[in-house]
């Protein structure tokens, strides 16, 4: 199963080493990890997406707890959140193909970002899933690089 | 008043007397600040056992102890007493010196990053940047150390953090806010009284009591409550103590270490009360075949509740508060053919074990050592087939058994027993080791001696890292292979090194004799019992 966790930590070095390396010692995955700062400076918020059984979801949550740095763990349910992650991803295009990228943008949403004389730049955000499709999508077009933040998300209630 | 001052400050305002520990240049300024205070500073001779001996210190006084180290080579060698402190839960803070800060990073000389390193060794770690910041990292981490689940805090501070003037007056805080650390927890009253009404309507119910029931202060309560429901008690290595041995409701020690009763127990039992125990591999090696049973768990640590095994009634608390809670409800007590059932497992119970008669009987060195020994002694043991032996002979009374039951640390009993005794001289303390654990730790012999610390060392001497060739054994057949440590040193010469008494016995007709004339010398001695290579302990 998939366990989406929404973490608030200190926004102190040392601290996002100490959640990796809980996860990595008691070999637990982490398919997924963002982190970025909240509205309060002192305070950072990851969302860590990983899979196991229930078990292992269940002692993520509790170990994560125990950490001194870690102020708030919060399980999110997916069907009851808005979860989303961005990519941005570089395409070599040619002038037959071109056409077909560019109506792609069009049909799913993902911006053009830059052109250059062989590559475009795409920006494409979506539930991770979608963001499979579309790498799936893309590929007969040739991909030269793909960078991916990792899913956010938030409880909607 | 610089940083090195402040965290002197900080030590005495939290009421320490006594520290541990081994100076290096990168710690040298709070060296400087000790030489001004009235805390005692007691030279080990190797860092690790610095920690060890704030384990002992921590264990018998109840209280939080302080170790320091200082950078690079200094700081790893404490890694290992710190994983030991933290696999038992005991509460230390460990202070380190680490080069400056602007150097950190930069591989120079005697730099270790211990933040990192001990990540997975210490329960919270510090790396202090600004000499402001001393007063509320040091009251932080005595209150994380010795809240909660205790363990071991790092506070790891650059040379030029200590030599640097405080800016603001120093004030030490009156309080803690920690916004990701709040280990006051009130029991859920919910679960508690299902936890009561599983305890009333089981037939045949059964307290498992761990190392958490010693370190919640809870023995007394946890006593009390078996005496006044009738309610028979099994133990794991580190919750020897709970209940004294001799006691008619005690079933011995569960696990494959243990007693082959006292795990029969847990398998007629029809509810198992499991408090502050992990219950890891060594106690319950299948936790799969208890499944059929009510199974409470009570732990402080949330974490640890279904981590081995799937309780059906979790409760998070403190072990001594819960207890104290349980004595006051309405239990029908259990009846008298549940204890008359486990009595008549105990006494069916035949050991079938044979020892050799050729030297000492080490089952035979514990029972005897245990009957002389005071009723409120502190007994430390190593790790190895020592430490087996003794679990399983020692018989507690009122006193205090220290072991590392959780990462099995060869070398733990000796320093452990120095910091044991420095807490209180009054009391007796025995080191029992075997030749291995003993050859880890003897260099401590030095700081015993200087000190005058009165310790009775017993070496339980095969010839061979016993527990080991055991296993080669059991394993491989006879294909013995780096198990053999053979005749030397010669234990005679190392005591006449260090100007200790001496005692040797290889019979166990002596034994008593050279037991007597060992415990009642007044100053720290060796005694090296001899055993058969070829006894095992199972």
């Amino acid at each position: 199963m998939k366990g989406i966790f929404s973490v608030l930590v200190e926004n102190r070095d040392g601290v996002l080493s100490g959640i990796s390396g809980l996860f990595a010692r008691r070999g637990f995955n982490i398919d997924s990890l963002a982190v970025g700062e909240t509205d309060n400076h002192e305070i950072s918020s990851m969302t860590i997406v990983s899979t196991g059984d229930q078990r292992t979801i269940d002692q993520i949550e509790k170990q994560l707890n125990k950490k001194v740095d870690v102020i708030k763990v919060r399980r999110l349910s997916e069907a009851r959140s808005v979860c989303l992650e961005m990519m941005l991803i570089k395409l070599a295009y040619t002038a037959t193909n071109r056409s077909s990228i560019i109506e792609l943008c069009q049909i799913t949403g993902a911006r053009i970002l830059k052109v250059t004389p062989k590559h475009l730049i795409l920006e494409y955000h979506a539930p991770t899933d979608e963001v499979e499709d579309f790498i799936q999508m893309v590929k007969s077009f040739g991909i030269a690089e793909v960078q991916r933040t990792g899913a956010i998300a938030m409880e909607y209630k | 008043m610089n940083g090195a001052e402040a965290m002197v400050r900080c030590l005495e305002l939290e009421g320490i007397t006594r520290i541990f520990g081994y100076p290096g240049v990168a710690i040298a300024p709070f060296y400087e600040g000790l030489y001004h205070s009235s805390i005692e500073h007691i030279l080990v001779r190797q860092e690790q056992n610095a920690g060890h001996a704030a384990s002992g210190f921590a264990r018998v006084s109840r209280r939080t102890a302080v170790c320091t180290v200082t950078s690079g080579p200094g700081a790893t060698n404490l890694i290992t007493a710190l994983a030991t402190a933290y696999a038992d839960s005991i509460p230390i803070v460990a202070i380190s010196g680490q080069v400056s800060s602007d150097l950190l990073g930069r591989d120079v000389f005697q730099e270790a990053d211990m933040r990192g390193a001990t990540e997975s060794f210490v329960k919270h770690s510090y790396l202090v940047k600004d000499p402001d910041d001393i007063p509320r990292i040091f009251k932080e981490a005595f209150y994380i150390a010795s809240t909660g689940r205790k363990g071991p805090v790092l506070i790891d501070v650059p040379m030029d953090v200590q030599n640097r003037k405080l800016r603001k007056p120093f004030a030490y805080p009156d309080g803690v806010s920690i916004r990701g650390y709040k280990p006051e927890i009130k029991v859920n009253m919910s679960q508690f009284r299902r936890v009561v009404e599983a305890i009333d309507k089981a037939e045949k119910p059964l307290i498992c009591a761990g190392g958490g029931v010693i370190l919640g202060n809870g023995e007394q309560a946890v006593r009390d409550f078996c005496e006044k429901f009738n309610i028979p008690v099994v133990h794991t290595m580190m919750g020897m103590g709970v209940m004294p041995k001799k006691h008619p409701l005690n079933f011995g020690m569960l696990g494959n270490n243990g007693k082959p009763y006292a795990n029969k127990a847990v398998r007629r039992a029809d509810l198992l009360v499991i408090v502050g125990a992990r219950l890891a591999d060594r106690a319950i090696p299948q936790p799969e075949n208890l499944k059929s049973r009510t199974i409470i768990h009570i732990d402080i640590d949330t974490a640890e509740i279904g981590k081995n095994m799937g309780p059906t009634i979790p409760l998070v608390g403190d072990a001594g508060e819960i207890f104290r809670l349980l004595l006051n409800e309405d239990i029908s007590p259990a009846g008298r053919e549940w204890i008359g059932e486990l009595e008549d497992i105990k006494h069916s119970t035949v050991d079938r074990r044979v020892f050799s008669d050729k030297l000492v009987n080490p089952n035979i060195l514990v029972q005897k050592l245990s009957e002389k020994m005071d009723d409120d002694a502190v007994y430390v043991a190593d790790v190895g087939q020592n430490q087996l032996w003794s679990a399983d002979n020692y018989v507690m009374k009122e006193g205090r058994f220290l072991t590392t039951g959780g990462m099995g640390t060869m070398g733990y009993s000796i320093p452990a027993a120095v910091g044991a005794k420095l807490f209180d001289p009054s009391k007796q303390v025995v080191a029992v080791t075997g030749d291995g654990a003993f050859q880890m730790s003897m260099n401590e012999f030095a700081s015993i001696k200087i000190n005058e610390v009165d310790i009775k060392v017993i070496v339980v001497r095969n010839g061979f890292l016993g527990l080991v060739r055991e296993y080669q054994n059991n394993t491989y057949g006879e294909h013995y292979i780096g198990v053999r440590l053979r005749e030397w040193p010669r234990y005679d010469k190392i005591a006449e090194a260090y100007d200790m008494p001496y005692f040797e016995c290889s019979s166990n007709e002596e034994l008593d004799e050279r037991l007597d004339e060992f415990l009642a010398c007044r100053e720290a001695s060796l005694m090296v019992v001899n055993v058969d290579g070829e006894d095992k302990v199972k």
